[in-house]
């Protein structure tokens, strides 16, 4: 055979576009069952929605999905009080930090944090349990059985996240909202109606429905890329860990793409945002 | 043998019996004492704030072992080198792939201001700091709990199942010492290492967007980039990322030896593990801001 390397690196291109496809096929006909799923398998998306918003295992024990997303904006909520109040006071317009928290809280942090926490749980935890369907063999079983495994697995898990992460997301940016205004104004002793007053004077109403439509198109994203990974593990006992990393690091990579490519359509042109008149 | 090095073995089963779905679940399958009896409602509620208690204390117990044995002689070099090698494998494409839209994401959010302001020059300030104080942690932490913790839970969990480290334990070999230290130690460099990457993407790719995409003058952008950032908050970023690294390392390798149930256990160990590690990085990372900030300042 002439040529092993040059033909060992054209297998691996043809490899890599060969799993783009196979990945592409399955997001098509994951949407495409979306419909007979709403119609067959409406209480499977029930239980899912339950499941998915209070978690399982261990993560329900410290408060399930909400708790930890919710966390995870207070904390980033809390770092734009710390960062965004003290850079202030050094050019000494710290009564300001009520439009960072509204300005930068609403565009970048939240969105970006809900898409990560919600990679974290739901879509890991997808991974986790579909990853062990398949290697316990219950998918093929279902699929003996002649259930549409693709629509009663995948294309529920998708409709069931993007139900979820609306709520989940109103609790995401209130967090963040809550824990910049403590920050400030209890924590570094900023007057709360100096904060007030420029938090709802630059707070936009319209990037705030941009945000939603962020958040929720990151997860449609998530969980396909969630279920995917686990539909298709393989490997033993191991696999199912292997594709839940797998999962985590290609979904945190789309969304936040995802994220990126959003704000620039949203915001790109006019950039929708007006200090005066 | 150092503290605690039996109890992890203990733990395990308390575990298995926490990760299972409650659903199908008898109640009376997890009211299993410490004993071993079965308990009343008493004891199920005992039991259900036990779990979580014992795992905290497992947890703390092994970190305190790790320490302790980080520090006795036979270190496990060519497993540390080995392990660097491979959560660095890991993690550099997402490092890449998160740096870059992170800081275009950035750099775009925070121009808009400044062309508001009439102050496009000083974009290379705000890159500047973005990406030193927030952007490269940040990232760091996704990486490190998104790639490498997720990476070594799943490789030590794998081993954990299949017995590997009983064996060991039977050879007289401690797994704290011949496994977990060079991790946590593996992952703490790289996490350092992986943050100084992130910072140079995040300025070369703030720089080119900022320059070629909305046209600021590259003179002012680089003159502007040290006006508020200096050698202090490379230092805290730098701090921050080796802290990361550490907690990661230790909540992978806890969640990885600890894994008990089968297939299912490896899938929902990593899902614990990215969970719990996202947590404790953004608590740390606030926290070492707040600090930070209040030396920098």
């Amino acid at each position: 055979m002439p040529y092993p390397r040059l033909r060992r690196s054209a297998a691996s291109w043809v490899e890599g576009l060969t799993r783009i496809g196979t990945q592409a096929q399955f997001y098509g006909k994951t949407l495409r069952s979306i419909g007979s799923a709403f119609v067959h398998y409406k209480t499977e998306i029930v239980r899912l929605i339950a499941q998915m918003s209070m978690g399982a295992g261990a993560l329900a024990v410290i408060g399930g999905t909400t708790v930890i997303v919710g966390f995870l904006t207070l904390s980033t909520g809390a770092l734009v009080a710390v960062q965004g109040y003290n850079q202030f006071a050094d050019v000494g317009v710290e009564a300001l930090t009520g439009f960072a928290s509204a300005y930068f809280n609403v565009r970048l942090i939240a969105p970006v944090v809900a898409g990560i926490g919600l990679a974290a749980t739901i879509g890991a935890g997808a991974t986790a349990q579909l990853g062990a369907m398949r290697i316990n063999e219950e998918i093929d079983a279902l699929e003996v059985m002649g259930i549409r495994s693709i629509a009663y697995l995948a294309s529920t898990r998708v409709i069931a996240g993007v139900i979820v992460v609306v709520p989940l997301y109103c609790v995401a940016v209130l967090m963040s909202f809550l824990a910049a205004r403590f920050g400030t104004t209890a924590v570094y002793g900023q007057s709360t109606g100096v904060y007030d007053h420029y938090f709802y004077t630059f707070l936009n109403p319209n990037d705030l429905i941009w945000s939603f439509f962020q958040a929720v198109t990151m997860a449609t994203v998530i969980m396909l890329v969630h279920t995917y990974y686990g539909f298709t593990a393989t490997g033993g006992p191991a696999g199912g860990g292997e594709a839940v990393g797998r999962a985590v690091r290609t979904s945190l990579i789309s969304a936040v793409f995802v994220t990126l490519f959003l704000s620039l359509a949203i915001y790109g042109q006019s950039g929708n945002f007006h200090l005066s008149g | 043998m150092v503290v605690v090095g039996g109890d992890v073995g203990v733990l395990e089963s308390d575990e298995g019996g926490q990760g299972d779905s409650p659903a199908s679940d008898p109640p009376g399958g997890r009211a299993v004492g410490p004993a071993g009896r079965v308990v009343g409602a008493r004891g199920w509620a005992y039991a259900r704030v036990s779990g979580p208690v014992a795992a905290l204390g497992g947890f703390v117990g092994m970190a305190l072992d790790t320490f302790v044995l980080m520090f006795k002689p036979p270190f496990a070099w060519r497993e540390f080198f080995l392990q660097s090698w491979f959560v660095a494998r890991v993690s550099i494409l997402p490092t890449l792939m998160l740096a870059i839209p992170f800081t275009v994401l950035l750099i775009f959010t925070f121009n808009i201001l400044l062309v508001e302001f009439g102050a496009a020059d000083y974009s290379g300030t705000g890159a500047a700091y973005g990406a030193v104080t927030q952007i490269g942690p940040i990232v760091t932490v996704l990486v490190v709990a998104g790639a490498g913790a997720t990476a070594m839970c799943a490789d030590l969990g794998a081993r954990t199942i299949r017995e590997e480290l009983d064996a060991l334990r039977v050879m007289g070999i401690n797994p704290i010492q011949a496994l977990v230290v060079p991790r946590v130690l593996a992952a703490t460099v790289v996490a350092t290492l992986l943050s100084s990457v992130v910072i140079l993407v995040g300025l070369i790719g703030s720089f080119a967007f900022s320059v070629f995409v909305q046209h600021v003058t590259p003179g002012s952008f680089i003159a502007g980039m040290t006006v508020i950032t200096g050698a202090p908050d490379v230092l805290i970023a730098v701090v921050k990322a080796a802290l990361f690294g550490l907690s990661a390392g230790l909540i992978a390798c806890y969640k990885g030896i600890s894994v008990g149930g089968g297939p299912a256990g490896v899938g929902n160990a990593v899902n614990e593990t990215v969970v719990f590690t996202f947590m404790a990085l953004f608590a740390i990372n606030i926290i070492a801001t707040a600090v930070g900030v209040q030396a920098t300042l």
